[in-house]
């Protein structure tokens, strides 16, 4: 399938770390604060004539209401289908014929909506954008357009998770690591959860999250500021606030793991094992110092071909078929920090698993060398400038930053503080994360017995 | 439209080797007395992109945007030979081959060519199609000559090491294992086995043919892959012309001049499909559906209103029919597709979506249905329109980044459309009528020229 598919998207995490370098000179975004309390970021990029217009909302799955798993978005959905000067499914039709492209996604901690156009069509998108934020139209009818989108969202969930026995394994083992923590909550939802969603739990939703004071916009492309601000004060300026959005969020510090635990998963689908562990890390919005340097340290633990644990595992040892490190740090509370491996044929996950750990202690106590983290270290702040040729990853990266309360000087920082890494807090972070008092998630992905 | 422009090759040459890396051979022996202009550069300037044309002092064709406001280059090139090329019973090699040209060369083995890219923040990377092998080199402007450099080395003095290579057999064994699983793979297999079980396009890779592999096998295929006379570059970013030739010379003056390979027979489909659908059955809670009938090529005079018509079947999103009626109305899926592919060698209309097993039935139906309505009632003026706006309008969206660029280029020198192709499209498009396109849906929508294939356990099937 290709990404075509509208409303439809489900981003798990925005690349928050792969920021911007500094901008061109002359051309550094910039933002500013509408009087409704809109906050607006333009980031000049004048190769083309297109823009990217962007609206965050400050809502996610990790606002959902006990029972409720999957409104946010299940939400984001409904949010293309009528309002009070939209016909039903009028929407897409009209961005399509003004030659735009468009789409939408849910995180833990956000939801956002695009659009991208010729730039003579800036305007237009905003009016639409501005029009479904206030005049949403909501049917109750049992057989309206919520509940035949619920439907499409449980073939969603079918085809990205339930399809998957990976996924599957890794939602049990993410619930599992929050546990009592807001973000618990699938993103997509439970199956039999979002199946008895509402039209009135769609209302309500919208009604507390949707207003100009809990939205961020973000511009990327061929304008000025001038540009966007004379546009945005007309379309959505006379926006009022409505004073209900939540200044506090269900955001809370996670806690510890409160006891290591095996999950297994076996289906007839899988072919060859997997094995993970998932240990508590850390967030670049809990504490940016450890995040940033965690980042570097598991790029040299796990972070390619390069990295000691494939070297170790795959190359000399020849125990594993893949081997790998990643955190999720870009989540506003702290997320997974995750080794996985495949092993060889004829190694069991237990064999693979102790020699990971021995592999990972024996690192762990020798320490990195000043070499590897400085190419870890240079890996990252140069992938910041790769992202600066894609207009729209520049705009998701400035919307999920500020969404999550990050300034623009502190975005654009991003290169400069990771080449301030030093190789004793990269392996510091490392050894808080993996250290040997710490409870842990392991997984088995198993083959099940039985013919096909 | 068009400028043209003399360099002499003296001096441009000169040029590169005051910023460039000592290691950087020169293309050819340097005499600046002779200001003999050895390369042309044709200009074309147009309305989505400028194309420097140019053949280098090497000889190489090699279309360039240049495009300073990034600071990074990306160079790829292509080869018209791809995974077709492997012999009978080595399914396989070409991937072989491709797989371990990152993988050490010269005095560096695997690890250190691996670290030379971190170093130079660079990476590289080559790969297969059936018809096509293609490497593509991303570098930061500041490091092209070395970044460059690296990749000159892994065509001059590629190692193909036992080590990286019996990585490869390993890996490929595992691929072999979970394919048998893989919904999209199996509705492949299927489709290759029922239409076209004895072309080089249903070829696969099997255990047997992965352990005949060998590294002096890959070696010299890649002698086989890699040609002068089949190469094409291209290359977008902060570099100029001057500056980019002798790079690229120098990273294929090692490549032999041709290669002996046959093209492949084109396909063709069965104008009446088998009406049964082709089940696979794999223990998942949804069905993959695919479907495809014959197509057509650029030549065909109906290829743009084909084009057209395909955004409102099933190409335009939420915009097109299946969409509408298989999610929006039924919310039965959460996504159904088609597309063309104007391939030469295999002209098809396919497409696709999955379904919950109990609807795979419904779901079947509903896409033939809807091809029945274009048969009996065609396309209206508006959604005409509306597809025409939607094609033309969201053009310039392709154009907005370097590597969007770089892939636009390079299809359009493989396809072989011409330099002024992205300003000719639009107008292709403008010209289409209706009548044009609702001869071509009575033509090529007829349900029974499209064949489908299950996979999952798919309930409620009836032959149509």
């Amino acid at each position: 399938m290709k990404s075509m598919f509208i409303a439809a998207g489900l981003m798990a995490f925005a690349a928050l770390g792969a920021s911007a370098e500094a901008a061109p000179e002359g051309n550094p975004p910039t933002s500013f604060t509408l009087d409704n309390g809109m906050q607006v970021v333009v980031v000049p990029d004048h190769r083309a004539p297109v823009v990217t217009h962007m609206v965050w909302y400050k809502v996610g799955a990790v606002d959902e209401a006990p029972g409720k798993s999957g409104i946010a978005h299940l939400f984001e959905h409904v949010m293309f289908k009528e309002t009070k000067n939209i016909g039903p499914e009028e929407f897409t039709s009209i961005v399509q014929r003004s030659g735009g492209q468009l789409n939408a996604f849910t995180s833990w901690d956000y939801t956002a909506y695009y659009e991208r156009v010729h730039k003579d069509q800036l305007g237009k998108m905003m009016g639409l954008e501005a029009e479904r934020m206030v005049n949403l139209t909501i049917n109750d009818d049992p057989k309206g357009p919520f509940i035949s989108e619920r439907d499409v969202v449980k073939e969603e969930r079918r085809q990205r998770i339930e399809n998957n026995p990976n996924a599957l394994l890794q939602e049990q083992a993410l619930s599992a690591l929050w546990k009592g923590h807001p973000y618990e909550i699938t993103v997509i939802g439970k199956m039999e959860e979002v199946g008895a969603l509402t039209p009135e739990d769609g209302l309500a939703f919208y009604q507390e999250y949707y207003s100009p004071e809990n939205a961020i916009l973000v511009v990327a492309g061929d304008v000025t500021e001038d540009e966007v601000r004379t546009l945005a004060q007309e379309h959505y300026g006379p926006i009022a606030p409505t004073g209900v959005a939540h200044g506090a969020r269900k955001w809370e510090p996670v806690s510890p793991i409160a006891e290591t635990q095996l999950i297994t998963h076996a289906d007839p689908k899988v072919r060859q094992p997997v094995w993970s562990r998932y240990y508590l890390g850390t967030s670049l919005s809990r504490n940016y110092d450890e995040a940033l340097a965690l980042d570097v340290g598991l790029e040299v633990l796990g972070g390619g071909m390069t990295s000691r644990l494939y070297q170790s595992l795959v190359e000399q040892q020849k125990l594993a078929i893949n081997i790998g490190t990643y955190a999720f740090t870009t989540l506003h509370d702290e997320g997974p920090a995750v080794i996985y491996g495949t092993p060889v044929d004829g190694t069991t996950l237990e064999e693979l698993e102790a020699a990971v750990m021995a592999e990972v202690n024996a690192i762990m106590d020798s320490g990195f060398t000043e070499e590897e983290v400085r190419r870890a270290r240079n890996k990252l702040a140069a992938s910041a400038i790769y992202e600066k040729d894609s207009q729209a990853s520049m705009a998701n990266q400035y919307g999920a930053a500020m969404v999550l309360g990050f300034e623009l000087d502190a975005i654009a920082a991003y290169p400069d503080k990771v080449r301030e890494v030093t190789v004793e807090e990269a392996l510091a972070a490392v050894r808080a994360v993996f250290a040997a008092d710490k409870n842990y998630i392991v997984t088995h992905l198993l083959p099940a017995e039985g013919d096909l | 439209m068009l400028k043209l422009q003399l360099f002499s090759g003296a001096a441009a040459a000169l040029l590169v080797s005051a910023c460039a890396s000592s290691s950087v051979p020169a293309p050819h022996p340097l005499d600046v007395s002779v200001a003999e202009p050895v390369f042309l550069i044709d200009t074309y300037d147009g309305d989505f992109v400028d194309i420097q044309q140019m053949t280098t002092p090497g000889g190489v064709s090699v279309w360039l945007v240049t495009e300073p406001s990034i600071p990074i280059v990306s160079v790829q090139m292509a080869w018209r030979a791809g995974t077709t090329s492997d012999p009978a019973g080595l399914e396989g090699l070409s991937n072989a081959v491709t797989y371990n040209m990152n993988e050490g060369a010269g005095d560096l083995d695997s690890l250190a060519f691996q670290t030379a890219m971190e170093d130079l923040n660079m990476s590289f990377g080559c790969s297969n199609s059936a018809e096509w092998t293609s490497c593509s080199a991303t570098m930061l402007a500041e490091n092209a000559a070395p970044s460059m450099e690296v990749v000159a080395s892994a065509f001059t003095a590629p190692r193909f090491d036992q080590g990286p290579f019996d990585r490869f057999v390993r890996e490929q064994e595992v691929a072999l294992k979970t394919r048998e699983t893989s919904a999209g793979y199996l509705a492949w297999r299927a489709q290759s086995q029922a239409l076209y079980p004895d072309h080089p396009f249903a070829r696969e890779v099997t255990a047997e043919s992965l352990a005949a592999l060998t590294p002096d096998l890959a070696r010299q295929h890649q002698r086989t892959l890699m040609t002068k006379d089949r190469l094409l570059v291209t290359a977008v970013g902060d570099i100029t012309p001057e500056a980019l030739a002798p790079l690229i010379d120098a990273a294929v003056a090692a490549l032999p001049e041709t290669s002996d390979l046959s093209p492949v027979t084109p396909i063709t489909l069965p104008a009446v499909a088998a009406a049964d659908p082709v089940v696979v059955s794999l223990p998942q809670p949804q069905s993959l559906v695919r479907f495809l009938g014959p197509g057509l090529g650029r030549d065909n005079a109906d290829y743009f209103p084909a084009y057209v018509l395909n955004y409102t079947f099933g190409g335009g999103g939420f915009e097109s029919r299946l969409m509408k009626t298989l999610r929006v109305e039924k919310g039965l899926t959460y996504g159904v597709s088609s597309s063309i592919d104007p391939n030469p060698a295999f002209l098809v209309w396919s497409g696709g979506g999955q379904t919950k097993n109990e609807s795979a039935g419904e779901f079947v139906a509903g896409i033939r249905a809807e091809m029945q309505k274009f048969i009996e009632g065609g396309v209206t003026e508006a959604e005409l329109a509306d597809a025409k706006a939607y094609l033309i309008g969201s053009y310039p969206l392709g154009f907005d980044s370097n590597s969007k660029i770089a892939g636009n280029i390079m299809s359009v020198r493989q396809d072989e459309l011409g330099v002024d192709y992205f300003d000719r499209r639009n107008a292709l498009i403008e010209a289409v009528t209706l009548e044009d396109v609702n001869r071509v849906a009575a033509e090529y929508l007829a349900p029974e020229r499209f064949s489908f294939f299950l996979v999952g356990e798919p309930e409620g099937l009836s032959a149509e």
